[in-house]
């Protein structure tokens, strides 16, 4: 059986104390650790060894944590295809794991490894030394077996740094605990994120409504029609983003050369053609034409994203929480293309196109049960964590 | 068939920040190649580019005082191109949505009358690294210095205003004194400070066709641009005539040659917005306390020389082109120097002494203090020009007063009646021919007799003294 671990760290637990002291945590090769190797699961940074700790590396240590090392992951965390993420946790090797998430990546592995998953809201964690693709959808997502270590992982990494200025200038939120009072609370359900859907996996999800109104929550229907949008906006913002964002994955400074070529433009061409895999070169070519082509279609995108964006923010002015599914179950057969992707991240991109915190908590019934997905308002992200172990006490028979 | 040129210019101006636009790089491109990069401006895996602050405050200043209007909100753009000078793949610059719109320059045009030239916007960007080809043995080499990799641009980009080579000459001339006002740039073309692309496209007089145009790159001063536009305008009208169609592309200007030839193009496509550089948000307070950081201007500070100094407008244009001789002009009349006399020393004297000497008037030891002390002493006739002159290069060698060099190398003039007169009867004696001849009305001789006292004198009497006693005397004597 060939490893899940990319990389191993030679370091031994530190023993600084902290609130993450004895905690141990595997990261992917694209956050850099100074001296480790950081190719992001591309030949385009074959050898690439990070000069600097990222901030999230740099708060870990400092709060106590051990980083175990970086597991597989697929070409610039895009995706889940070769990525080994959440076994590191189903096989008791890390407490938690960080995983990029640009599309749903860090909720599908929690989803897999049946743990929790959590993707922040943006703008929240430092992206000073995280290696990615679409930077206005990324971030880095956490996995954990339990809801504490999440909190903590979160209350060390949160908040401003100066070496990132693209967070917003937003007051750090309270991340401390908070009772759940269902009486009080309103989660809302919305209908279009239910529709492709298979029997198995909507029944499963019509189960754990029923047991969120059973224990007390208020259950608001909501329609917004306008949900497979997410999909298509996600696809289009992205592939143009990742397209001229990846242009300083050149092969020059770092990856793999070509040889061969006769001057700089076919250098580029044979070096950049020879890195990149299938999908994210599909994706680089989709996004050099809407930029190049149709670029007219990205400015709508964009439009629409902000509307999107501002719908998201309405709907949960209503209600305190949304439940949504994870897993539409549905995929095209071939991992490597641009569809099968979006079909398997059709419930999970709306966050990244919103930047809103999403919790995957698994399923209390069984790990093949399917988990949900709970979203807050932006920099809810604590609301969320108290709302996710209120449901794991009761589900495990407490309250 | 007469031809009008249809002209703008893109001009990129270096800001003389500290540290480069998007990490803590000291802004210095012309050190040892590659000592000032780190991983931001290399941008290797992971970097995150942090917008410097005394960035936008320079580039703003810069916009204020061009008249241009700040925008609210301004960002960043990814300008895809893949060249070994830019190591992403992609050059920060401000495409949709620029620092400023609008501005305007005034120039006196060829009639000497003055005329409007508008810009049309203002952006902030990147600076891309320096190649430098070599060969290696027999094989060529290209290496690259990223040391001006990120430094901070503005590019101002002009209304096609323009229609002769002066127009576009004088309106660099204005925009170079002003950015050295506002002192956000030194703008010099022969360093490289200031860049000029210059787009120029030709009609028929009188029409208003706005035709192809053709982008002319490299010239390295103002007199290049001059000869680039009038040699391209020349080019475009005879191929016109002759049934050629201009197409669109860029030339370089060859200086050697005093020619335009055709490069190949590039492919440009749209840019895209930058995810990673924060909308700059600029309050309205926050321009207002720019704006009053803006200094005098050149034309406010001329018409002042004129009001205040009674300097013709020619001289007071003159005396303010340059901030540091405008300025030092202004610290010697503070000094008590009559404007005239400052303006004298100060240009014909002082600035060329300084610029023999490779200094910069703001930092030369030859202070306003030292050179006013030194002008005083002049007025008051204690030293005479020539005495002053020599004073002066002394002052560059030491810190010694003016007037203790004066004391220590005797140039204080004799003044004094009672020391002059027996100087001046012992010449008279000897020259008796010399008296004769000013007896006979040969003016002459008046210049002749000053001059020998002078000479008696070690050259230190004051001729106007002398010329008022041996005027008293011979027509005491006649
Ligand atoms: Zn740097």
């Amino acid at each position: 059986m060939d490893s899940i671990f990319f990389y191993r760290s030679p370091e031994n637990s530190l023993s600084g104390g902290g609130p993450l002291q004895g905690v141990n945590i595997a990261i992917q090769p694209n956050i850099s650790v100074a001296s480790w190797p950081t190719d992001a699961g591309s030949k385009a940074l074959a050898n690439f060894t990070a000069l600097e700790d990222a901030t999230l590396v740099q708060r870990l240590r400092q709060a106590g944590a051990s980083l175990c090392g970086s597991t597989r992951m697929s070409e610039f965390g895009f995706g889940l295809e070769g990525s080994r993420a959440g076994e590191a946790i189903s096989r008791r090797e890390a407490d938690a794991e960080l995983v990029l998430d640009l599309t749903g990546e860090s909720r599908l592995a929690a989803s897999r490894a049946a743990c929790c998953g959590f993707k922040p809201s943006y703008g929240l964690v430092s992206r000073f030394g995280v290696v990615g693709l679409i930077p206005s959808m990324e971030c880095c997502g956490l996995l954990s077996g339990s809801l504490e270590t999440l909190r903590e992982i979160l209350k060390a990494v949160a908040g401003p740094d100066d070496r990132d200025f693209s967070l917003p200038g937003e007051e750090i939120p309270d991340f401390s605990p908070r009772p759940v009072d269902p009486q009080t609370t309103t989660v809302g359900v919305l209908a279009e994120a239910q529709g492709e859907l298979n029997g198995g996996h909507k029944d499963a999800f019509s189960a754990s409504v029923e047991d969120l109104n059973r224990a007390g929550f208020a259950i608001r229907e909501i329609s917004l029609p306008e949900f497979p949008l997410f999909s298509l906006v996600h696809n289009i913002v992205g592939s143009v983003e990742a397209s001229s964002c990846a242009g300083r994955y050149d092969s020059v400074r770092y990856g793999q050369r070509i040889p061969g070529a006769r001057n700089w433009n076919e250098m580029y061409l044979l070096s950049r053609g020879a890195a990149f895999g299938p999908l994210v070169k599909s994706y680089l070519f989709q996004g050099a034409f809407f930029q190049f082509e149709r670029y007219d279609a990205y400015e709508n995108a964009c439009r629409i994203r902000a509307r999107l964006v501002k719908e998201m923010a309405g709907i949960l002015s209503q209600v305190d929480f949304l439940v949504l599914p994870a897993v539409s179950g549905a995929s095209s057969g071939d991992p490597a293309s641009i569809t099968d992707l979006y079909a398997r991240f059709s419930l999970t991109a709306f966050a990244n196109v919103t930047g809103q915190p999403v919790l995957y908590l698994p399923s209390a019934t069984g790990e093949d049960q399917p988990g949900v997905q709970l979203v807050a308002p932006r920099l809810s992200d604590a609301r969320l964590l108290d709302l996710g172990g209120h449901l794991l006490t009761m589900g495990k028979g407490g309250n | 068939m007469e031809f009008e040129a249809v002209i703008g210019l893109e001009i990129h101006v270096e800001l003389n920040c500290a540290t480069k636009l998007f990490c803590d790089c000291p802004n210095r491109p012309g050190d040892e190649p590659n000592t000032n990069i780190c991983p931001t401006c290399l941008w290797l895996p992971g970097a995150v580019p942090r917008l410097s602050r005394e960035a936008v405050e320079k580039a703003s200043l810069l916009c204020l005082g061009l008249g241009a209007d700040l925008q609210p909100r301004s960002a960043f753009d990814q300008k895809v191109y893949y060249y070994p000078d830019l190591p992403k793949g992609y050059q920060l610059s401000q495409a949709h949505l620029p620092l400023s719109r609008g501005g305007t320059v005034t120039i006196t045009d060829e009639e000497g009358k003055p005329s409007k030239l508008r810009i049309h916007h203002i952006h902030m960007e990147e600076d891309v690294a320096k190649l430098v080809h070599e060969m290696e043995g027999r094989s060529p080499i290209s290496l690259v210095d990223f040391n001006r990799a990120g430094a901070p641009l503005v590019e101002i980009v002009t209304e096609p205003d323009f229609h002769t080579p002066h127009q576009a000459m004088e309106f660099l001339k204005a925009l170079r004194t002003r950015v050295r006002y506002i002192g956000s740039s030194e703008c010099s073309m022969e360093n490289g400070t200031m860049r000029v692309d210059a787009n120029i496209s030709i009609r028929p007089r009188g029409t208003g066709q706005m035709n192809t145009k053709v982008e002319v790159k490299n010239m390295n001063s103002i007199r290049h641009v001059g000869d680039a536009i009038a040699y391209e305008i020349s080019r475009q009208s005879a191929a016109v005539q002759a049934g050629e169609a201009v197409t669109l592309h860029t030339r370089l200007w060859d200086p050697e040659k005093k020619v335009t030839l055709a490069m190949r193009g590039k492919f440009e496509g749209p840019c895209v917005p930058d995810p990673t550089v924060p909308v700059i948000e600029l309050s309205g307070e926050w321009i207002e306390a720019m704006r009053s950081r803006l200094p005098e201007m050149p034309a406010e500070r001329a018409e002042r020389f004129v009001a205040q100094y009674g300097l013709t407008g020619e001289e007071a244009t003159f005396m303010s082109s340059d901030p540091e001789v405008s300025n030092y002009f202004d610290a010697l009349i503070d000094q008590g120097i009559a404007p005239r006399t400052a303006m004298h020393w100060l240009t014909t004297q002082l600035a060329p002494a300084v610029r023999e000497r490779c200094q910069e008037l703001a930092g030369t030891p030859v202070t306003p203090a030292r050179f006013a002390a030194l002008l005083n002493m002049l007025s008051r006739d204690e030293i005479n020009a020539n005495a002053a002159r020599e004073v002066l290069v002394r002052l560059f060698d030491g810190d010694e007063a003016p007037e203790e060099i004066v004391g220590a190398l005797g140039f204080r003039q004799v003044s004094d009646p009672n020391a002059l007169d027996a100087m001046i009867d012992g010449v008279l004696e000897e020259q008796a021919e010399a008296v004769a001849d000013f007896r006979r009305g040969q003016g002459k001789a008046m210049g002749f007799l000053i001059g020998r006292v002078m000479q008696a004198s070690g050259g230190k009497a004051n001729p106007k003294i002398i010329r008022e006693l041996l005027a008293k005397k011979l027509g005491a004597a006649s």
